[in-house]
């Protein structure tokens, strides 16, 4: 244990006993009428409000979620063990709110925004409610600036731009969570803040992840907000919009920041137990009428605003910025199954959707993305030149790929166009793949790209390909590492980088060294 | 608990419009007084909940313990919530009419806990305090807690003012641990 400061612990106890409001104020109060699964009805209680903080006894909060004639329906935020019927319950008058900050970057917290990584408290003063409006139409601005992912596979078919919303849905052990990761630790340097909301998982999952991030330096820009399995379906319920909270302060300031919903299926079955407990009535899959609010309002807190929202945020102090929250909220379907109640809805409320599947998974191609079905509805807007110009024909290969894969199962002699096609969309399935942890530079995927799209791929043995990607760029990041930074710069594409490409390409194959 | 105010609601607030229109308010009052001490009775209520006897056998003990205190009206009401099988709601009623009948007075209902009693000067002061801050007129009730160690904690309905020195020790402790 820390030594402890006496002189420091006697100042910050004169200071509390300082700031200590000690003034008698007229407050509601109610009586605990019954305690059920952390669901606690009061009698009473009628100036309480939708969502305000009602105090019991022993310093445990509740969130009010049902206003009746006579009654308060109220979710215990935390432990309920030590409420008993007919202990009094007070109105606070103050909506739920969490510490926001910078001070936050780099620390696992709770819903509350308690830290639980044990460093120590938060310093910080700022709190802000949970629960916002979403920016309205005035504020906002178009996606035109790239997130990149790192994987070649998202941001050449499937790019997401800074304040889109792009859905990861999937079975389990598809990769969903690895994919989330890895955009997390691509954003090392690119200045975009990052919010890992956990909700529902093992505890050993979530310390995973936070060493997985330690270890490739990306905690520094990134809040670990979590609720575990163990923790009260309220803590699930309310962690997203908590992690949100946070990643609006740098949305109000002018900043960039990313938010990983991991995921929401657990958080619908967290309100769907509230919903339940409270006796509101079940609807489809026994999920409240509200589901899909409660996604959408969720959802729609992620954009991009532009600077006059953000001078008016800040009063004046950052001028000329836009602000961005980028949400990739993941949702686990259950056997492939998209047509789901929550699925469909998350599908229809994001910008686009990265379907992972288990069948492409177990054979080998990970990321497990569907190149098929995965769109991204705005994110083409946003791509780096070289990209979008390159990556377009990755798309095309592999559906005509795909197209003909299936038909050529039958047909023993193909022609030699077909069978042309046939090898080039092989090829560019196995450039797709990419390890964990792996993260490329738009230099690197617009050099592979060029790779495959040109045809340097032809005399390149599909088991090769792997090797040849790799040799490839170690060569070029020592050898022309200049045309690498210049294209990591800019991210422009011209006749001159094209050229430069494909002497790079030329002289590495020269060396036939994969 | 919750419950059962609801289901009184109605039959408070028929009791009250009949009342108000009979110019009866007070009749009603000690009528309902008198029904809630018998339900709340717990022969009585064995009585009243017993799945063996009649609507109208129950009505009809109840209104025979009250004897000949109880008018024709009340009579009817007890008969109706017989047929019901409310009977074991008129605690509530009652409860409901009195805070009906103070709503329609403007009064209110206060409760003073103090560690020391009160001298009348005191309870004169804060009736008057209390009158100007709730906008009505005050029936100050007055109890003693020795537990509070001093000040007082003033109860009207939901509201609270807690002015007690444990109440406030308590505050501290809390900005303490926090």
């Amino acid at each position: 244990m820390q030594q402890l400061n006496p002189s420091e612990i006697s100042e910050v106890i004169k200071k509390r006993i300082e700031n200590l409001d000690v003034t008698s104020q007229a407050q509601n109060e109610g009586t605990v009428v019954s305690v059920s699964d952390g669901i606690v009805r009061i009698h009473g209680l009628a100036d309480a409000m939708y969502g305000e903080m009602i105090e019991f006894e022993g310093g445990v909060y509740g969130l009010a979620m049902n206003l009746e004639r006579d009654s308060v329906g109220a979710v215990v935020l935390g432990e309920y063990k030590g409420l008993a019927e007919g202990q009094t319950a007070k109105c606070t008058g103050r909506i739920l709110e969490v510490p926001v900050g910078e001070a936050l970057l780099g620390r696992v917290v709770d819903t509350l925004g308690n830290p639980i990584d044990g460093k120590g408290p938060i310093e910080t003063n700022l709190t802000a409610p949970v629960e916002r409006v979403a920016p309205g139409v005035i504020a906002r601005q178009s996606v035109d600036q790239p997130v990149e992912t790192g994987y070649k596979a998202v941001d050449s078919m499937v790019p997401v731009g800074r304040g889109q919303r792009e859905l990861i849905i999937g079975d389990r052990q598809t990769g969903k969570t690895a994919m989330a990761i890895d955009a997390i630790i691509n954003q090392k340097g690119s200045g975009i803040k990052c919010i890992y909301v956990a909700i529902g998982q093992k505890q050993s999952s979530i310390a995973n992840v936070v060493r997985k991030l330690e270890e490739h330096g990306a905690m520094d820009h990134t809040i670990i907000v979590a609720a575990g399995a163990s923790d009260p379906a309220a803590m699930l319920f309310l962690a997203p919009y908590s992690g949100c909270a946070m990643g609006e302060y740098f949305l109000d300031r002018g900043e960039d920041a990313l938010i990983v919903f991991d995921d929401l299926t657990k958080q619908a079955w967290a309100y769907r137990q509230i919903s339940l407990l409270l006796k509101r009535p079940p609807g489809r899959e026994a999920y409240p009428g509200d589901v899909f609010y409660l996604h959408s309002r969720l959802l729609e807190r992620a954009c991009r605003v532009n600077p006059t929202y953000v001078e008016r945020m800040t009063n004046g102090a950052v001028t000329g910025k836009t602000g961005s929250l980028t949400a990739l909220p993941i949702i686990e379907t259950q056997g492939g199954d998209v047509s789901a109640f929550v699925p469909t809805n998350v599908i229809s409320i994001t910008d686009g959707q990265i379907f992972l599947e288990t069948n492409l998974f177990n054979s080998g191609i990970r990321p497990a993305m569907n190149a098929g079905i995965s769109v991204s509805r705005v994110g083409g807007a946003a791509q780096t030149k070289i990209i979008k110009k390159l990556g377009g024909g990755i798309r095309l290969a592999l559906a005509q790929y795909r197209e003909l894969a299936a038909f050529a199962q039958f047909a023993s002699d193909l022609d030699e166009a077909t069978r042309e096609q046939l090898e080039h969309g092989r090829a560019v399935t196995e450039l797709m793949k990419q390890k964990q942890y792996a993260p490329m530079s738009t230099a690197e995927m617009g050099l592979v790209i060029y790779a495959a799209t040109e045809g340097f791929l032809k005399d390149v043995e599909v088991n090769k390909i792997q090797a040849f990607e790799a040799a490839l760029l170690s060569y070029a990041n020592s050898e022309y590492a200049e045309l690498m930074a210049k294209i990591n710069v800019k991210g422009d594409y011209n006749d001159e980088i094209a050229a430069g490409l494909k002497e790079c390409i030329e002289k590495f194959k020269g060396t036939q060294t994969w | 608990m919750a419950e059962l105010t609801t289901l009184a609601r109605p039959y408070a607030k028929a009791v009250f419009a009949e009342a108000s229109e009979k110019g009866a308010l007070d009749a009603w009052s000690a009528d309902l007084a008198l029904l809630a001490a018998c339900v709340a009775d717990a022969d009585m209520a064995k009585v009243l909940v017993h799945p063996s006897l009649t609507a109208q056998q129950q009505a009809q003990a109840l209104t025979d313990v009250c004897g000949d205190k109880l008018n024709e009206a009340a009579k009817n009401l007890v008969a109706v919530l017989a047929e019901n099988k409310r009977l074991m709601l008129v605690p509530e009623i009652a409860a409901l009419y009195e805070e009906l009948k103070a709503q329609l007075q403007n009064t209110v209902d206060v409760v003073v806990t103090s560690a020391f009693e009160l001298s009348n000067e005191q309870a004169d002061k804060l009736a008057q305090a209390l009158k100007a801050k709730l906008q009505c007129d005050v029936r100050l009730t007055s109890e003693i807690d020795e537990t509070l160690i001093g000040g007082a904690i003033i109860r009207a309905g939901d509201l609270v003012i807690d002015g007690s020195v444990t109440g406030k020790l308590s505050k501290l402790a809390e900005a303490m641990k926090s």
